[in-house]
């Protein structure tokens, strides 16, 4: 029987989140040393489930012991890789477990002010969660002297206003300054110098609200869920021509393939299908017979020759365009570029450039390989990571679809013009 | 200290350094675009990228600090790949159009895509953005949007070091470009450091723009004598013309340069430099003008007696000069009426640079006081309310808070000594002109102490002398010369206030 | 012509303040505030909260321009935003934004005449699930088709 945590319960209603356990975890672990929190949650190998998978406790433990400023809890509810959709999912199914999960967190850490930043798209989502917030205070869950432990922490819901690179750790906690979100260099890292200067904590939703289980079953329980390294359960998003799109928890290492079948109901009729980017559009694609290999934990992906991600899977079926996909991507990657750093600022436009005129057909000779060129002269030589989130697809799909790439480039095209559902006209 | 090796070669810095000062101290000379000394780190460029061992990916050299035992490179295949790929990059978008660019000669990319660079251009003419060409974005500065490489140093130096915000980076991507205020301009005292930090031609100077290419241009460190900060600088100039004025960053005095006194060279070439002397509003030859002025100190001294001549030190003139108005006094005209008691008030004025006191050289002369004593302001004033006084013999903004009184008391005749007419909001007897500071060797001593001196570097007009030749002269011709007839006999002269 | 922030917002702003150590910070949320008001972020607008907030103008402009969020032109009662991103895109989102320019006779980026409708492409929206997706305004519309897309103008009242 597959455990579920994160979507076990489905109550935007406080009461029947208290009907059904919820806030128990926050008072047990308040009765526990804080140090003794971030002891279980190491102990849990839970990795941080927004895409760079990095060890949750270890995180927690680099906050500064001897640092006498405020210390900053920070939620990153900025959802907005392709292809990943369920923070929202889980923000709107499980509020109040993502508040337990803050709660906790910033108990364990000795934060008393933590911020959601979410991004502005998600209106509503806000709102809920501003309510959820307010109505958790009310009861003594949140604010001053909580469940009498004279513990006090308040939460603000920041809201983002459209850029994809706040999601980006240190982009966010400019945007959250009220700055443009230019990323940071790093060191210092935010745990030592973070949100105002001061000590901070970075988490994505899910790995917060995976923080209650954790406390209420301990960190051992924890662990062996999963599969060796990737412990736990999450969520994956999946998208595109399958019967049911939609988010799922599952526990690490379930073969894609019963994923696919199993959960997101197999591919919509007369589809069949062609590839996956199974970690959020950031992540190098794969073949259908390279995902169909794999199973869905950090170490099978990357064996299969991508990467986990945020656990975005997104669908291609044999009528998507490969090289009208990878401008979509381009175009959104160039788009949102926050142009500071070289590489990235000139590079994914002029790539777009090139994948705008070979999938038109008007291509020139050598235009294939001059695209992965710019894409492997941004990789790694970005501040941060978006270089390289458009270099990898760039890489990927050319490496991996060569073909169709060819025929663009000699003017063939690939015969989806009028077949694919989702030729652009732009 | 931490110990660190580049390209074979080991230096200990103190904790905090980064791998470009290290590079910086060792002579390896790494290339930057985004990175300068006086501004905080943005790390944005990536043109300075090397190798550290330990490390999966190339590093940035401004943005890294050393560690104990670390190891780096700057000379390998894979940074030389990195700085041609920077390059590329940033020529993308570029419109190179360096034929019509006044940067031309002293352009980063230029530079180095002459060093690093030397790639076939791989962007078809029609995939490169076009961008807004130049506007006026201030009195003294000129934007071109299309060639800038949004390092930011610009915006950057208006956040941090004049603290007037009036750049940002607007949009985002690579429609990023520098942004002013609509209708706003670019007039922060410091203005043009703006056009000097750029490495591209975005920031322009309008003042400079096509006079001259650079690479004509010659450079000779002097100093500012625009106020008491004693800015050491660097004169462009070629074929007795000079042609801007930058800062020679010296940690005791400063880094920028303001706008005035990038501008106090214009004084050479405005309209309004005296070349000739001026005899009761009438041009007349200088060496006539001179005897002139000696015949008015002669008439003065012999109707009403030595006591009723005045002369004026002044802070706006060198040591030299003061001690040669100094020796007038007492050697030729043997007037205990001398005044060298000019109280300024002293201090960095906005935080930066610019001293309260606008005069270069009060405190030079102070020392001349101490040997020379004579009569204080009071004294001075007292003594020209007394009517005693016939004849004045100054410098002629040293005569500036005097002259509502001299106004008043039509009876008191002038000689006054200048360099343009603008200084000149007074009638006077007898006008002579003397050598800019361009123009001729000069010490100061700044608003903190410190002695320096100014160094020639174009001529003065045809005969147009040094100050204190022109005195010497007018000595002579009193017959009681003060024998400052050249260098040898001013520098021993001098030698006991600038030891 | 000169903007006054309304003493609501104002109120709004001030309460908001309270929120962080740091009065840079209640900038984004202030120009949310300011946009829910007039519609869009005009240079006065900025002129009057970088006075408001006491930050120069060029902090406030970089911020604007760097936040795909906020209008830097009027827009039509109702903000029409068509995801264009990839699972939208793999389930139908372009014959959806094609189907939008004819039936609305704009561009993207444009308003109809009446200033009913603003036609304008976003990116990922973070609802692939439900793709394709339009945002009206603030509000998600899930699963579009063509069909759909008519019965939504039809709702909002675009005369046929």
């Amino acid at each position: 029987m597959m455990e579920k945590i994160l979507l076990k319960t489905e109550a935007a209603d406080i009461e029947a989140y208290i009907k059904a356990g919820g806030y128990q975890a926050l008072r047990k672990a308040l009765a526990m040393k804080s140090e003794d929190v971030t002891a279980e949650v190491k102990k849990s190998n839970l990795r941080g489930r927004g895409g760079a998978g990095f060890p949750t406790g270890l995180k927690w433990s680099f906050i500064p012991k001897a640092n006498t400023k405020p210390r900053y809890l920070v939620c990153n509810a900025d959802e907005s890789e392709p292809g990943t959709f369920k923070d929202r999912e889980l923000i709107l199914k499980n509020p109040h477990l993502l508040i337990e999960g803050l709660a906790i967190a910033s108990y364990a850490i000795g934060a008393k002010q933590c911020y959601i930043y979410i991004r502005g798209e998600f209106a509503k989502e806000t709102g809920l969660l501003s309510d959820c917030v307010n109505e958790a205070s009310k009861r003594g869950y949140l604010g001053n002297n909580i469940l009498s432990s004279g513990f006090d922490l308040n939460i603000a819901v920041h809201r983002g206003a459209g850029a994809y690179i706040c999601g980006e750790e240190t982009a966010l906690l400019e945007s959250i300054e009220g700055k443009r979100g230019l990323p940071r260099l790093k060191p210092p890292f935010p745990a030592v110098v973070g949100l105002f200067g001061c000590p901070t904590v970075i988490n994505n939703v899910e790995t917060l609200a995976s923080v209650p289980a954790i406390i209420e079953k301990g960190g051992d329980w924890y662990s062996k869920l999963g599969a060796g390294k990737s412990a736990g359960t999450k969520l994956f998003s999946v998208s595109g021509p399958v019967k049911k799109p939609g988010v799922y928890e599952i526990e690490l290492g379930m073969p894609f393939k019963k994923f696919l079948e199993d959960y997101a109901g197999g591919m919509l009729e007369g589809s069949k299908l062609k590839a996956v980017i199974p970690g959020g559009s950031s992540v190098p694609v794969l073949t259908a017979a390279e995902a169909l290999k794999m199973n869905l934990d950090y170490e099978s992906v990357q064996q299969a020759g991508s990467m986990l991600g945020s656990g975005g899977i997104i669908i291609l079926d044999d009528k998507a365009c490969m090289v009208e996909t990878l401008l979509v991507l381009a175009k959104f990657y160039h788009h949102e570029s926050c142009g500071q750093c070289t590489p990235c600022r000139e590079g994914g436009g002029w790539i777009e450039k090139l994948l705008r005129k070979l999938e038109a057909g008007k291509g020139k000779e050598g235009d294939i390989a001059l695209i992965y060129s710019i894409a492997e002269n941004m990789l790694a030589r970005t501040l941060c990571p978006l270089g390289d989130a458009l270099a990898m697809p760039v890489m990927s799909f050319i490496t991996k679809f060569r073909p169709e790439f060819e025929a663009h480039a000699a003017g063939n095209g690939c015969g989806k013009r009028e077949a694919g559902s989702g030729k652009s006209t732009q | 200290m931490p110990k660190i090796t580049i390209d074979g070669k080991t230096i200990d810095l103190p904790a905090g350094a980064t791998i470009l000062q290290a590079a910086q101290a060792l002579g390896i000379y790494i290339p930057r675009y985004c990175y300068h000394p006086a501004l905080s780190v943005s790390g944005t460029c990536r043109m300075c990228a090397v190798e550290v061992d330990k490390a999966p990916k190339l590093q940035i050299a401004c943005a890294t600090e050393i560690a104990d035992g670390m190891i780096a490179r700057t000379d390998t295949a894979a940074v030389k790949k990195a700085r041609k790929d920077v390059l590329e990059f940033l020529l993308a978008n570029h419109p190179v159009d360096c034929p019509i660019c006044d940067q031309a000669g002293e352009c980063s990319l230029q530079d180095y895509y002459m060093d690093y660079g030397l790639h076939k251009s791989r962007v078809a003419p029609e995939d490169k953005i076009q961008r807004s060409k130049h506007r006026a974005a201030g009195r003294y500065l000129v934007l071109d949007n299309e060639r800038c490489i949004l390092c930011t140093r610009c915006v950057r130096f208006c956040d941090e070091v004049t603290k007037t915000n009036e750049l940002t980076v607007s949009g985002r991507s690579d429609a990023s470009f520098i942004d002013i205020r609509e209708g706003k301009s670019l007039d922060n005292d410091y203005s043009l450091n703006i056009a000097e930090l750029c490495p591209v031609g975005a920031f322009t100077s309008r003042d400079f723009r096509f006079k001259q290419r650079v690479w004509f241009l010659k450079r000779i460190k002097s100093v500012c004598t625009g106020c008491a900060a004693g800015c050491n600088i660097e004169v462009h100039y070629n074929e007795n013309t000079v042609y801007r004025l930058m800062p020679s960053p010296n940690p005791e005095t400063n880094t920028w340069l303001c706008d005035r006194g990038r501008m106090t060279y214009k004084a050479l070439q405005a309209g309004d430099r005296l070349r000739k002397a001026f005899v009761k509003k009438g041009s007349m030859e200088i060496e006539p003008a001179i005897r002139h002025a000696a015949h008015l100190l002669d008439e003065a001294a012999r109707k009403t007696g030595p006591e009723s001549v005045v002369v004026l030190g002044s802070p706006y003139l060198s040591i030299e000069d003061n001690l040669a108005l100094a020796e007038l006094a007492a050697t030729s005209l043997k007037t205990s009426n001398l005044c060298l008691d000019f109280p300024r008030e002293q201090g960095v004025k906005d935080g930066i640079l610019i001293n309260k006191d606008d005069a270069p050289d009060a405190n030079g002369l102070k020392l001349l006081k101490a040997r020379y004593a004579g009569l204080d302001q009071g004294a001075l004033i007292e003594l020209i309310n007394s009517g005693r006084i016939k004849l004045i013999v100054a410098e002629a903004r040293a005569l500036s808070s005097l002259k509502e009184k001299l106004r008043e008391l039509s009876n008191i005749e002038t000689v006054i000594l200048a360099v343009t007419k603008s200084d000149l909001d007074f009638e006077s007897a007898c006008v002579l002109p003397y050598a800019a500071n361009f123009e001729t060797e000069g010490h100061f001593v700044n608003y903190k102490g410190l002695l320096q001196k100014t160094t020639p570097s174009v001529a003065a007009p045809d005969g147009v002398k040094p100050l204190w030749t022109v005195l010497s002269k007018l000595s002579s011709c009193t017959g009681a010369p003060i024998r400052l007839e050249d260098a040898a006999e001013l520098r021993e002269r001098i030698s006991e206030f600038i030891k | 012509m000169s903007y006054k922030i309304s003493e609501k917002t104002r109120a709004k702003i001030d309460e908001l303040r309270k929120i962080y150590p740091q009065k840079e910070a209640v900038l984004i949320p202030a120009l949310h505030e300011m946009q829910k008001e007039a519609g869009w972020v005009s240079e006065d607008a900025i002129d009057a909260l970088s006075a408001c907030l006491g930050l120069p103008y060029a902090r406030v402009k970089g911020v604007v321009t760097f936040y795909t969020m906020f209008n830097r032109a009027p827009v039509g009662k109702y903000h029409l935003q068509v995801c264009r991103n990839i699972s939208c895109h793999s389930m139908g989102a372009p014959r959806i934004l094609s189907h939008l320019k004819e039936k609305l006779r704009i561009a993207e980026g444009e308003t109809t005449e009446d200033g009913l409708f603003t036609l304008s492409t976003v990116e990922c929206l973070g609802s692939c699930g439900t793709a394709p997706v339009i945002a009206v305004n603030e509000k998600y519309h899930e699963n579009m088709s063509v069909e759909k897309t008519d019965m939504l103008l039809r709702e909002l009242g675009l005369q046929q």
